[in-house]
């Protein structure tokens, strides 16, 4: 049989987790000693060969169809490839790594709810200030996918790439797309999340390249790491 | 394809020169606005859409520059930079790279834009129609036969919001919509009778306004709330449009009469010569009776120059995507086998060059021509 990849987190909470619930499933990684440490045998499924990368590289090897499986987040998995696109499918969401894709606004906005709210403010705030309200973030895709549906036209990106939540208090933007799992960092940035401001609610999931996806091994994968009902 | 063959690029250089005699015959300069620009202004005007469609780069002093996602706003900053009075009528036109990242159909990154741009016109619905007139007269001249020709007002539709009674705030706010269909339907009905049915998150703050300025509590709530100003709106603007909307919640209802007007102008969809009827059935205001005279002078002004407005599709709703337009717009499709496909459009805007920085105000029409869609399309 051909060998097949399947990636998964090489570090933090996501690699704990995942590791128990493989474990939990009766699938063993065996990494040889010698090895560079990065790559592994998944014992219990036939030919498939296990490769350590960051939640993030895994979203885009799958999307690029370098490996056949990945265990990632939902947000970088729908950030990196569009579903419209079917580049990737979903086999199974995981019991672990829940959190949500937020857009929100300084909490002192008092008359701003909703994305129609937001929509009605980036005109005004243009016709006032001569230039576009800031949109800070690192979900490029799913920010411009979820402002396009809501007809929200009017912003510009600043690609943020860690503590996005402070952009508002530091005055580099004025609206933030981040991901929250409590919302206790939005509060002591005095953020609000909109009424209707939830892009994504996000776990960890199961996911394959069309590959990865035709091969008889996905049935079996899935089978195996579906949450029990 | 990495780019074209000696054989491609010929014809395709055949083609548009026919397009550019047309243009430069009817007496508009032929220029050569940049390829780089300052990103911006597009970026500015059209939000992030087409930033996301545009390529953009810093250059090495860190200003954001881009590849011209279009070739209209390239040619009004020559035109403010070449022109000693902005104000003053140009005629100009050009043929040149545009680059976007594809999106649809037939839309390469790299294409050949062909275009016209005329500012300050002294007759604006003898422009319209001469600008309709070259666009059909370039695409004939390289062979097109077939195609079909959609007319929108944009002009119209605002006349009809300004005849229509109700607060100013209400009209921005449709006028605002009319781009987005969905959500002009949901705007209309919230000014109708059941406006007040949905609570918000912050419906607790308007219903204390009854009592109290909108100043007094939004500074009362920060304050109690420990909350800092941050954000980048003042607490006048915060406060201005809390009130705004405690208005909105007292304001007499949207007569759904005059509600089911405008949706029902907006059903319209009629041949160009059929619509006179229509429109004077209508019951209408000061400035609707003027915008349908631009509409019927147009007409004319079309007929004289020997179009048949008979072949001409009006459709009340068409403008939509087409932000900048602010009255007569147009396209025009060719049917293939993967369905209509849209080779050349335009129409008029006459805020961007004031948004630009113009000192004056000028009026502009200008058309545009995708020459290697057309080039599919003739093939």
């Amino acid at each position: 049989m051909k060998t097949l990849t399947l990636a998964i987190p090489s570090k933090g909470r996501l690699m704990e987790q995942t590791a128990e619930t493989l474990e939990a499933a009766g699938l063993r990684i065996e990494r040889p000693s010698t090895d560079r440490g990065y790559r592994g045998l998944l014992k219990g499924i036939e030919d498939i060969e296990v490769a350590f990368l960051s939640a993030a590289e895994i979203a885009q090897n799958l999307r690029e169809g370098k490996i056949d499986f990945g265990i990632t987040g939902a947000d970088l998995l729908w950030e990196k490839s569009a579903p419209q696109e079917n580049l990737v499918s979903v086999l199974a969401p995981l019991d672990f790594g829940f959190a949500n894709v937020v857009v929100a606004v300084p909490e002192c906005w008092l008359d701003v709810a909703s994305m129609a709210d937001l929509d009605e403010v980036s005109e005004s705030f243009y016709a006032r200030h001569g230039r576009r309200l800031r949109v800070a973030t690192k979900y490029l895709n799913l920010t411009r996918r979820f402002f396009a549906e809501r007809g929200v036209t009017g912003y510009r990106i600043v690609e943020s790439l860690g503590a996005t939540e402070g952009a508002p208090v530091a005055g580099t933007a004025e609206v933030i797309v981040d991901i929250t799992t409590t919302g206790s960092t939005l509060a002591a940035n005095h953020l609000k999340v909109l009424d209707d401001g939830i892009i994504l609610r996000s776990s960890a999931v199961l996911a394959a390249s069309p590959a990865g996806l035709a091969d008889p091994r996905a049935v079996v994968l899935q089978k195996n790491l579906k949450k029990p009902k | 394809m990495a780019g074209k063959s000696k054989a491609e690029r010929e014809a395709l250089e055949r083609q548009n020169a026919a397009i550019m005699a047309v243009f430069e015959r009817a007496g508009f300069d032929y220029i050569a606005p940049d390829i780089i620009q300052p990103a911006d202004i597009f970026l500015e005007r059209s939000g992030e859409d087409i930033r996301a469609r545009t390529f953009v780069f810093t250059d090495p002093s860190g200003a954001e520059m881009c590849l011209r996602p279009d070739l209209t706003v390239p040619a009004c900053r020559y035109h403010l930079s070449h022109a000693e009075m902005p104000d003053a009528e140009a005629r100009y036109c050009y043929l040149g790279p545009a680059f976007r990242f594809p999106n649809e159909h037939l839309s390469p990154q790299e294409f050949m834009q062909a275009g016209l741009e005329w500012f300050a016109a002294p007759d604006a619905a003898a422009a319209e129609a001469r600008v309709l007139k070259l666009t059909i007269s370039a695409l004939e001249a390289t062979g097109l036969t077939k195609f079909r020709v959609t007319l929108g007002d944009l002009g119209l539709f605002s006349a009809l919001i300004e005849d229509t009674h109700m607060p100013v705030r209400w009209r921005n706010r449709l006028k605002h919509h009319f781009w987005r269909p969905h959500a002009f339907r949901e705007v209309l009905e919230s000014f109708t009778s059941s406006r007040n049915a949905r609570r918000t998150s912050i419906s607790g703050h308007i219903d204390k306004l009854a009592s109290k300025a909108a100043i007094e509590l939004v500074a009362l709530e920060m304050e109690q709330r420990n909350l800092p100003l941050v954000g980048g709106r003042s607490l006048e603007e915060i406060a201005a449009r809390l009130a705004d909307k405690a208005a909105d919640r007292s304001e007499a209802a949207l007569d759904q009469r005059k509600a089911d007007a405008i949706t029902g102008y907006l059903d319209i969809v009629e041949r160009a010569d059929n619509l006179e009827g229509q429109l004077n059935r209508m019951d209408s205001g000061r400035n609707f009776n003027e915008a349908r005279k631009h509409f019927q002078k147009r007409l004319a002004e079309m007929e004289e120059l020997g179009l048949n407005p008979k072949r001409f599709e009006f459709k009340a709703t068409f403008g939509r995507e087409l932000e900048y337009y602010t009255g007569f717009v147009f396209q025009i499709e060719v049917e293939t086998s993967e369905g209509f496909v849209s080779v050349a459009g335009g129409g008029r805007y006459d805020n961007l060059l004031s948004d630009m920085g113009s000192p004056a105000p000028v009026s502009a029409v200008g058309c545009a021509i995708h020459t290697e869609r057309l080039k599919a399309v003739l093939a």
